[in-house]
């Protein structure tokens, strides 16, 4: 199934120069006295998987719906490629992005969900059968989403966000109810689509799954960036990922 | 024109808009035929002739205002609403385009309604002997009337529906004010008394010619509830712009 992928894409030119897909300067966001974002900063380097770690409630998701348009900054600002997620031109042809794994009308099919975005986006539906294919949903795609086990909506998810063919990926948790083979199909993917020159910024608590996949680590905590940087050298000192994390986070006790 | 196939394709694709239709068809032949057992010295009136006739436009703008609603509470509950912004970052657009498609299905709505009403009442009536006080007019009333009350309701429901944004309180809401709450305000209980047919559901009535005494002509019933439509859309997209989604 992935050979067809494999085949069909090649790598993508850069299409803008200076490198920088995700820039998040001093993002800020507040939901009356509790700061979900506080004063953030960091980007993300072309063709690099990123992991965005941190402990429940750090802010992860909220970060994602900032760069992803669903939510205003209170101040500070997030661009993709440049720009607000909403001034982009094509944003589902530049960015492919799951937020939740449950986003689906549950009697509605597969298929259908993918063929509604596909209309509103102008993605032939050519590309909708592609994507089905590609993350092994093609048998499925006729039945209605709550008949999907977890791993199944997971990969409709994906198909989602890749539906159109976009140079950066955000996903928020993807491995959640993927059995290990799941597991390791989606990592090879991701590194896949980093060797291609694009780029994925993956949330994750999953440390030990994260320290296999990822090249750099974005670590937040209460809302404030703890460290970033890439995955090597801040495990140089022979700590792990694990180390690192529980150390910046306050949750090693 | 992309957009307004992307929202046809989510309501055809689930089983919602058919059992939508369904109940509105159960629902508006069972109260023509109730209707149609009141003594007969009553139902020889043609304003009782007009009222249970009217009950398809009810029934339609009812069943059209929770399509439309539907159309964007339903993808709130089922978090859909965050992919499809995702792939359509203008959001007003994507109001525009549930008010259109909504609008559409729900003239087709009010047209079977109106339809269905007119026909099991008539031949409940002459099947009880009764003879209609009705003229050409008042069908063709009665039944483009409903279309346009139904479709009218229709974007009403989506504005409320982007204003409210939770389905359970968004449905039971319009249910409530269409059954309980404009009888009660228009009633003598409350005494708007004459402001009464300025309300909605009265505008509403209006348009399929019932109740000429009390209620606007039908024109003035249309121009009403589209003002009233326009207000419910335009909020519902300025909102759903300006707000954080979940």
């Amino acid at each position: 199934m992935t050979r067809r992928f494999e085949e069909r894409d090649t790598p993508i030119a850069p299409s803008t120069d200076d490198g920088v897909v995700v820039t998040v300067s001093s993002l800020t966001k507040r939901f009356g006295e509790i700061v979900a974002v506080d004063d953030l900063t960091f980007s993300l380097r072309r063709g690099t998987v990123t992991g965005f770690l941190g402990p429940n409630g750090a802010g992860k998701t909220t970060t994602l719906r900032l760069l992803l348009g669903l939510a205003e900054p209170t101040t500070g600002e997030a661009l993709v490629f440049g720009r607000r997620y909403r001034d982009l031109d094509q944003p589902a042809h530049r960015v492919g992005a799951v937020l939740e794994s449950t986003d689906f009308h549950p009697g509605r099919s597969g298929r259908d969900h993918l063929r509604a975005l596909a209309l509103a986006a102008m993605i032939p539906p050519a590309r909708v059968e592609e994507v089905l294919e590609l993350v092994e949903l093609a048998t499925a795609a006729e039945r209605r989403v709550k008949t999907y086990s977890l791993g199944m909506r997971q990969r409709l998810g994906l198909a989602t966000a890749l539906l159109g063919d976009p140079e950066l990926l955000i996903l928020d948790e993807p491995a959640n109810g993927l059995d290990p083979a799941g597991v390791h199909w989606l990592r090879r993917f991701l590194r896949r689509f980093a060797e291609q020159g694009r780029t994925v910024l993956v949330s994750s608590h999953m440390l030990a799954e994260a320290a296999q996949t990822v090249d750099d680590v974005v670590i937040i905590d209460r809302g404030r960036l703890m460290t970033t940087g890439q995955l090597d050298e801040l495990t140089k000192d022979g700590r792990t990922l694990e180390d690192v994390f529980l150390a910046l986070t306050g949750a090693a006790t | 024109m992309a957009l307004l196939r992307s929202e046809l394709l989510k309501q055809r694709s689930t089983r919602t808009l058919l059992g939508l239709f369904a109940a509105m068809l159960g629902l508006v032949l069972s109260a023509v035929l109730l209707h149609s057992l009141l003594p007969a010295e009553q139902l020889s009136d043609r304003h009782t002739q007009l009222m249970v006739l009217g009950r398809g436009e009810f029934l339609g703008a009812l069943f059209a205002a929770l399509l439309g609603a539907m159309s964007i509470t339903a993808e709130i509950r089922h978090g859909t609403i965050r992919p499809t912004f995702l792939f359509s970052p203008r959001r007003d657009r994507v109001v525009a385009a549930k008010v259109s498609v909504s609008v559409v299905i729900g003239a087709g709505f009010g047209l079977v309604a109106g339809a269905a009403a007119v026909a099991g009442g008539t031949a409940a009536l002459r099947a009880r002997g009764i003879e209609l006080q009705l003229d050409g007019r008042d069908y063709v009333l009665l039944v483009t009337g409903s279309a346009a009350a139904a479709a009218l309701w229709a974007a009403i429901g989506v504005g409320v529906g982007a204003l409210v944004r939770h389905q359970v309180p968004t449905l039971v809401g319009i249910c409530a004010w269409l059954l309980f709450v404009e009888g009660l305000l228009a009633g003598d209980l409350v005494g708007l008394g004459g402001v009464g047919r300025f309300l909605p559901g009265s505008a509403a009535a209006a348009i399929s010619g019932q109740d000429p005494g009390t209620l606007l002509a039908p024109a003035a019933g249309l121009a009403l509830l589209a003002a009233y439509a326009a207000v419910a859309a335009l909020a519902g997209a300025l909102a759903t712009s300006r707000r954080d989604v979940a």
